[in-house]
This record gives C-alpha cells, sequence and structure tokens, in this order.
C-alpha cells in the first residue's frame, strides 16, 4: 500500500465551475521523493493544500480522493485530521519569516509544538536541540532563546524544517522551500532536508518551479500545466527526455550554466488562467504548444502511460523531439563595443548610518557600496550578480541618482554628475533608464498603459496631445512584442509577464543609452521570463542600447552578458568577460555562487551539496 | 481633478452605505438650500397666542405648524430648515479648510520625508496636546462670536486630524517604484505629488473630508448651544436646543426635534464616509 494516494484529484472555484486542479493521480511509497514541477498558477500549491485541508477562501474539492496510509485525508473528521497534520505530516512552508511568529522566542514556539506532539515536558529541551543540531545549526541553547528576526532566513528555514521533522513524520510537504531564500542558501537547506529524510525515512512531496533542482533531488517527477498533469515519471528520465512539449519546452527555456550558449526556446503568451479555462475544450496548451495538430484544440489528451512508470498526456509524442534550441549563433550577432564609455563609476560608495539619534551618540555604520569603480560601453550588456545584501540594489539607486553617494563620482561620457544640480538630473535620466524589479508595484494602477509608457512626454513642461501619445505608445508596443488594444488597459488587466514589459517599455520611451535593470527577471516564470530575455537580446541588436543587468541568477546573467561584475559585501570581488569568470572564477565566492546551482547534467554531482552545511558561516 | 475623476464611483453608487449616506445627506443639504421656499413661516416671526404647539401628531396641534411653536411662538419647521443653512455651511466650509491644510502639509511632509517630515510632525504634536474643546473656546474668545469664525476655529483645531492620517498614507504610497519610475522620466516634485500621488490617496481624502462634515455638524451645534456662533437672531440647531432648555418640561418636542436634525445628518456624513472608504480604497474592496 503505497503511503500518499490521490485518485482523479479536483478542485475548483465554487461549485461546477472549471476544475483548476483537474484529475490529478499519483502516489508515493514510503522514503521516496516526489517533485511537483509547474509554473505559478499550474495548481501545486493546490496539491498540498487538499493534503493540508486548507484550501483557499470559496475553492472546493470537486471530485477525487486522496489517502494516507488507506485513511481518506478528504473525509477525516476533524479531531483526527488535528492529531494527524503537524505530526504524521508536517509542512515546510515557502516564507521562513512568515512561519514563525516575530514577538514569541524560538524556544517557546518549538516548546508548543513539541507539547502539541506530545513529548514529555522534561524531554521538550533536549529534543529541541538535538533537532537543531541535526539541521546544523551552532549552539542550539543559544539560539532558543533568540527571537526569529535575530535570525537570517536560511536559518528560520532550518527551524522550520527540524520542527517538522521533530514528529518523525511519515510524509513531508515542502512547498517552494528554496524559492525566498539566496542561491548560495538554496544548495544547503535542500542537502538539510535530504539528510532529514534520509534519517528519518520520511516521504516527500516537494513542490518547486525548478525542473533543475527537482531533477537533482527528487525520484519521480510530476509536472503540472494549467491543473492538469502533463508528464510523470522517474526524475531523471522526465528531465532528461522529456516526452511532453511542455516539459520539453520548459527544460529548453531554462538558460545553462555550461556547455555552448543556446537560444531559448519561448513559449508565446501565458499559461490561461482561471476565467480563460472555461473556454477551452481541447488540450490546455494547445495554445502555446509548437507541435500542436488539428485534433489538439477540439480533444482533450488523456494520460497515458508510455512506458513502465512515464506517463504522458499529448496527442503528437512522437514530434516532441522536433523542438529544438538553436545554437546561440543564432542569436543577434554582438555588435563590437564603442570604444568611449557611455558611464563610467569612480570609487562610488553609500554608507548608511544605523541607530543614530539625539538619545545616543554612537552610531554604526554599514557600508552598503563600498569603493565600485567600473565602465560601461555602448551596446554592451554587463551583469552584476551577487546576493541579497551585497549591495547590488543600493548601486543601482545611487546610479539613477534615488539616493545620494558618501562618496565618488558618476559620469556621463566624462562628464561628472553632481546630485544637487538639477541640470544634472536631466543630463542623467536623458541617458540613464530604470526598469524596476517588481512591475506589480512600478506601475501606477491608476494609468493606463499607453499613459504609463508614454510618461516622459508629459514630464516637465512637455505638452503632448493625446493623439501622439497613444502614437507612441503604439509603436513602443510593438517593440517590446504586445497587442496594440492593450494601450488602453490598466496594469491589473495584464499578466505578470506583459506587465514586466510595460515596465521596459517606459524606460525606452525617452530613448536612453543605459538601461539599469534590477532583477527585473526573477519574479516571472521560466516560459515568460525566456521571452523577456530574447526580447532584450533582439533590443540590443536593433538600438545601441547598453545594459546593467543586475541579478542573482549566474544562468541568466551568462545568457545575456559579455561582461560580469561579481559583488560581495558592497564591493567588486571580481570582474571580467563572462566566459573567463564561468570557466576560471578566481574569487572564492564566485566559486561559491557556480556552485550553489545545480548543473545540467544529472551525472555530475551538485557541488553546493557537497558543501558540509555547517561550515559556511551565515550573517543573520 | 484628475485625482477625483479616476476614483470608481460606479462602485461606491452601489454600496448600501453611500446610498443611505449620500441621501441623508443630500436631504439636509436640500433643505439648506430651498429653507427660504419651503418653511411656511419666518423663522424669526412670534406669535405669542400660539406658544408650546405640539407637533401635528399630538392632540391640541394647529396644522399651521407642522412640528409645533416654540415658547414664543416660532415655527419648529422653519426654524429646523433654515437652521440647516448654518450647520451646512460649517460642515462644507470648515471641512474643506481643514482639508486644505492638513492635506497639504501631509503630502509635503510624506513626499519630502526628512527635516520637512520632522517639522511638519512635531507641529502637529504640539498642537493636538491641546484639548480640543479649550483650544476652540479659546479661539472663539479671541476670534469673537460669528459663524465664519466657527468655521475659523473649527479648521484650525482639525486640520491635525487630516495630516496625521494622510501623511501615514502618503508614506505608504512612497514606497511604491512608480513615484521612484515618475521622477526618474523627468516629473518635476509638483507633478509627482499632484499626478501620482494624489490618486492614490484621494479615495482617503474623500473619506476624511465626509467624515469631518459629520464632525463640524456637532461642533458647530455645541459652539451654537453655550451662544458663541451665530447672533442670536440666526436660527441655528445648538440655539433652538438651548431655548427648548427653559420649556423642556412641558414641551419635550422642542428640544428633541433639533436633537434629531442633527443625529440625521451627522449620521448621514458618517454612512457616506464608512461606505466611501469601503468602496474606494481598492485594499478593502477587494477583500468584500
Amino acid at each position: 500500500m503505497p503511503l500518499l494516494e490521490a485518485r482523479n484529484l479536483s478542485v475548483a472555484f465554487g461549485p461546477g465551475a472549471v476544475p483548476i486542479l483537474r484529475n490529478v493521480s499519483f502516489s508515493l511509497e514510503e522514503g521516496r521523493v516526489l517533485g511537483v514541477v509547474g509554473e505559478s498558477g499550474a495548481g501545486k500549491s493546490m496539491i498540498a493544500r487538499t493534503i493540508a485541508h486548507m484550501l483557499p477562501p470559496r475553492f472546493e474539492l470537486a471530485g477525487g480522493e486522496i489517502e494516507f496510509r488507506g485513511r481518506s485525508l478528504t473525509r477525516l473528521p476533524e479531531r483526527e485530521r488535528r492529531a494527524l497534520l503537524g505530526k504524521d505530516i508536517a509542512f515546510v512552508p515557502q516564507e521562513p519569516l512568515t512561519g514563525l511568529n516575530p514577538v514569541l522566542t524560538i524556544g517557546r514556539q518549538f516548546g508548543e509544538h513539541l507539547a502539541r506532539l506530545s513529548v514529555p515536558r522534561a524531554a521538550r529541551e533536549r529534543l529541541a536541540m538535538l533537532m537543531l543540531e541535526s539541521v546544523h545549526l551552532r549552539d542550539p541553547q543559544a539560539l532558543l532563546r533568540r527571537y526569529p528576526h535575530q535570525l537570517s532566513g536560511g536559518m528560520c528555514q532550518r527551524v522550520l524544517i527540524a520542527m517538522a521533522f521533530a514528529g518523525d513524520p511519515g510524509l513531508v510537504v515542502a512547498d517552494e522551500p528554496t524559492t525566498a531564500l539566496d542561491v548560495t542558501i538554496q544548495a544547503r537547506i535542500m542537502r538539510i532536508i535530504a539528510e532529514m529524510k534520509q534519517r528519518h525515512r520520511t516521504a516527500l512531496v516537494l513542490i518547486t518551479h525548478d525542473l533543475r533542482l527537482a531533477a537533482h533531488t527528487c525520484d519521480e517527477i510530476m509536472v503540472l500545466y494549467a491543473g492538469c498533469v502533463v508528464e510523470h515519471g522517474p526524475a531523471k528520465q522526465v528531465f532528461g527526455e522529456p516526452r511532453h512539449p511542455y516539459t520539453r519546452c520548459l527544460a529548453l527555456a531554462n538558460p545553462s550554466l555550461s556547455g555552448e550558449r543556446r537560444e531559448l526556446v519561448a513559449l508565446s503568451d501565458h499559461m490561461p488562467g482561471l476565467t480563460e479555462l472555461a473556454g477551452i475544450a481541447g488540450c490546455r496548451f494547445a495554445s502555446r504548444c509548437p507541435i500542436r495538430g488539428e485534433s489538439c484544440e477540439a480533444i482533450e489528451p488523456q494520460l497515458a502511460l508510455q512506458s513502465p512508470g512515464r506517463r504522458a498526456a499529448c496527442h503528437h509524442l512522437d514530434r516532441v523531439a522536433g523542438i529544438v534550441a538553436h545554437a546561440a549563433s543564432a542569436l543577434a550577432p554582438a555588435p563590437a563595443p564603442a570604444a568611449a564609455p557611455v558611464l563610467r563609476v569612480e570609487g562610488l560608495t553609500k554608507r548608511f548610518s544605523e541607530g543614530r539619534s539625539i538619545f545616543s551618540a554612537a552610531s554604526r555604520d554599514v557600508l552598503a557600496v563600498d569603493d565600485v569603480s567600473f565602465e560601461l560601453r555602448a551596446n554592451e550588456f554587463v551583469g552584476i550578480v551577487g546576493e541579497s545584501g551585497s549591495g547590488k540594489s543600493t548601486l543601482a539607486r545611487l546610479l539613477m541618482g534615488l539616493e545620494p553617494p558618501t562618496e565618488g563620482r558618476i559620469l556621463i561620457d566624462g562628464r561628472p554628475l553632481d546630485p544637487a544640480d538639477a541640470g544634472s538630473h536631466r543630463l542623467r535620466i536623458a541617458a540613464l533608464q530604470m526598469v524596476f524589479q517588481d512591475p506589480q508595484s512600478a506601475l501606477n494602477p491608476r494609468r493606463r498603459v499607453a499613459s504609463i509608457v508614454t510618461q516622459a512626454m508629459e514630464a516637465g513642461s512637455r505638452r503632448a496631445t493625446w493623439t501622439q501619445r497613444l502614437e507612441r505608445a503604439h509603436r513602443l508596443l510593438g517593440d517590446i512584442g504586445m497587442p496594440e488594444d492593450s494601450a488602453l488597459r490598466y496594469p491589473a488587466q495584464l499578466s505578470g509577464g506583459q506587465r514586466q514589459r510595460v515596465n521596459i517599455a517606459r524606460a525606452l520611451c525617452a530613448v536612453p543609452r543605459v538601461l539599469v535593470a534590477d532583477e527585473i527577471v526573477s519574479g516571472l516564470d521560466v516560459s515568460v521570463r525566456a521571452q523577456l530575455l530574447n526580447l532584450l537580446l533582439r533590443l540590443k541588436g536593433e538600438r545601441d542600447i547598453a545594459l546593467l543587468f543586475i541579478s542573482h541568477d549566474l544562468t541568466v546573467v551568462r545568457y545575456l552578458c559579455e561582461r560580469v561584475l561579481v559583488m560581495y559585501r558592497g564591493g567588486i570581488v571580481e570582474a571580467g568577460a563572462t566566459r573567463d569568470i564561468f570557466e576560471r572564477p578566481r574569487h572564492e565566492y564566485t566559486r561559491r555562487l557556480l556552485a550553489a546551482v545545480p548543473p545540467d547534467d544529472l551525472n555530475s554531482r551538485w557541488a553546493g551539496l557537497e558543501v558540509p552545511a555547517d561550515e559556511i558561516e551565515e550573517s543573520a | 481633478m484628475i485625482a477625483l475623476a479616476s476614483l470608481d464611483w460606479r462602485a461606491a453608487a452601489r454600496s448600501p452605505r453611500v446610498l443611505i449616506g449620500a441621501v441623508l445627506a443630500l436631504a439636509v443639504v436640500g433643505c439648506a438650500l430651498l429653507a427660504p421656499w419651503i418653511a411656511p413661516h419666518d423663522p424669526e416671526d412670534q406669535n405669542l397666542v400660539a406658544s408650546l404647539l405640539p407637533p401635528f401628531w399630538v392632540e391640541g396641534a394647529d396644522p399651521a405648524y407642522l412640528l409645533g411653536t416654540d415658547g414664543l411662538g416660532r415655527c419648529v419647521l422653519s426654524r429646523l430648515l433654515y437652521g440647516a443653512r448654518v450647520a451646512v455651511y460649517v460642515a462644507v466650509t470648515a471641512s474643506i479648510g481643514a482639508m486644505l491644510i492638513g492635506g497639504t502639509l501631509a503630502h509635503l511632509a510624506g513626499y519630502f520625508g526628512g527635516r520637512v517630515d520632522w517639522l511638519i510632525g512635531r507641529a502637529v504634536d504640539v498642537w493636538m496636546s491641546f484639548p480640543p474643546v479649550v483650544l476652540s473656546l479659546i479661539l472663539m474668545v479671541a476670534l469673537g462670536v460669528g459663524v465664519n469664525n466657527v468655521v475659523l476655529a473649527i479648521v484650525l483645531v482639525d486640520w491635525t486630524r487630516f495630516c496625521r492620517v494622510l501623511r501615514s498614507e502618503v508614506v505608504v504610497v512612497m514606497h511604491r517604484d512608480y513615484i521612484a519610475a515618475a521622477r526618474l522620466v523627468g516629473f518635476s516634485h509638483l507633478q509627482v505629488i499632484v499626478r501620482e500621488l494624489l490618486p492614490a490617496t484621494a479615495p482617503l481624502l474623500v473619506t476624511l473630508l465626509s467624515l469631518e462634515m459629520g464632525i463640524a455638524v456637532v461642533v458647530e451645534a455645541i459652539l451654537s448651544f453655550v451662544g458663541m456662533s451665530v447672533e442670536a437672531n440666526v436660527p441655528a440647531w445648538g440655539v433652538m436646543i438651548a431655548d427648548a432648555r427653559t420649556t423642556m418640561y412641558q414641551t419635550a418636542w422642542n428640544i428633541v426635534l433639533p436633537i434629531l436634525a442633527v443625529f440625521v445628518t451627522v449620521l448621514g456624513f458618517n454612512l457616506l464616509g464608512d461606505g466611501l472608504r469601503r468602496t474606494l480604497d481598492p485594499r478593502l474592496a477587494r477583500g468584500a
């Protein structure tokens, strides 16, 4: 008997509505790891929520059954469910900081959790310390007296993992356990989860958007698209030779860290949302599928056994191998960068003073950006990589004049900018434009798209007529690959990827020579991210534009940029051509960043997993 | 005015709170505007033969005086209608005045931050540490009696309410990247405040305005009750309540009716304000 078995599980928004999760079946044996992979909105989290019996408001189970050790989880009386959840079935949340109560100490929360597991009072502290030690947290005694905000995100996640495994559960459900954390910590957290799983012989459901991560850490992978399972099979096979066109596109939409650079396969459009699903009769992937045939939009393919242990739902499995990525030579050939730098930064430093007030004379200074110098030429794409807190975003704000630098100069075409001078501000924004990280926050929800992208025509004493602006907006939307009729929509009516395009179009309106892009693809799904990366490359071929691309994701930087600057604790520790840095990293920190990314080749070990979990010190 | 046009008035009009509130408030405003035409008598006309008549539903009423007469034989209905003029005048001018001062300072404080914020914040702190009733009484003594001085007193006391609440909203909006983005496409400070910030704070502004109208009506009634508002020969609800005290054991209606008028007016403005807050604020509207 399998440990967890789901049969035709369906979840819908209200009775009689189109199911957001449809006919999902799978089974999980004891001690095995199932990876549930899909983009946001695919229904991954709904599976976890169904197990926990915590569907969001107005969502309900429309059919099917889910059993744990032969007992139905859907029909369990409340009392028995409470006894089961947290003890036999434990959860690791996505946001470690919201998973812990900020006003209680770790010891208090761990104690309460153990009390629920009916551990006798006398044994609680010892067990808590033992569990914290097993997730490689140093000095657990001191840790128990601390509050969540005194720990880093990675440490909080480790505490939560320790709590989840404290009850010796049969099943742990981890919903994107590393998404909110830095790259280098991701590998460590996955290693700890793997260790704990081994020690407690626990089965694991790992929900993630990262196919490569799942391939490295799971036994089986189930790929979800728009609420349907499209492919299911052994992890290495699903990743290595995907049978379903969606899985294949997903794998090819991910830039790699080694080997030849290939053009990313970018699916058009986006995954159908809740309201769009109602109009789809056939395959839910058909509208974006590169190999669709006539029957696809009319008849829904069934998930069928292809070979032992492998299931896929597609009418044209034989054509899947035809989806290939072009070699990078097919990408727009990079024009040689001009000789004179557009932007030059000399010894830029930003110091924040903390704790200085009228009550205490003593202050603690934080060096957010420490003596940074670099040049950027026209037509050059330069990446800045580093973890959160390395000063990347502060650097962007300094460049744009949103913060005044403590020391150092910024020169545009050799002319230094004076932060206090209005003429300098005009000079700066004529040459430099910024694309913000979160389009949700960067687009005024009360303006129409046309008004947002042509906002520069409204600035100062400029008086463009609405017709002029609409015309310009249409051209800009064409440039970024959006339909003209989106000009009159509001940001709330767009998808995440479209919003980020609008965000880019606004920066392009003033025809800048340098774009400063701060983590502009990190919040996006893999297939949408590939669209945007290809868009940036196309823009580079079409106009003489330089890009300063700030990102924590090394694979994306490798795909996009010719040069890389590695930032660590406010300073640049390594700089050079992308190829050199990725093939022969010199600085210890660069090596650590590279090792943290799961490799494409499943046979080579993921180096991040090799690093002993307690070796790297982590600052809170 | 772009700010007001961009609000979702249609959603607001569907809310029962807004509808009831708007009907009550409009009724009071209508009475105030039309008082000279719909009032059956001159509010100051004394008919000493017919003093202390009860309203029409009580035995012994005179159909010429629908809501009865007071101790001097003046028509209560006419006085209520004319009293609405004072109430509405004070409500509208005082709340708009308080909004202009408080709202402007709030936007400046929240937008520029730093020293400007500190200075305005401390000014509000000092201002609010005076008890409001004492402050308004002192102001009335200094300014002298008169309905315009009542307006001035309310503005000077209540601008802090706008300033406090709006400033925190401005600070929240300032954290959105579109404010920085507007600066980066070349908007001047004034353009950012008027075109980006104001549309976002407008729902709160409208709500506070509506609530302030209710407060102004009550304050005016209190000040005219103690004789510090209108001149003795002008009918106002506070004056009517004060006059009726001497005869309240003979006809309670004389004191109940003006109190009811104040009650209905304030209820109308508050329902309107609360309803607008719920429907215009996108954060609350989504949950509803």
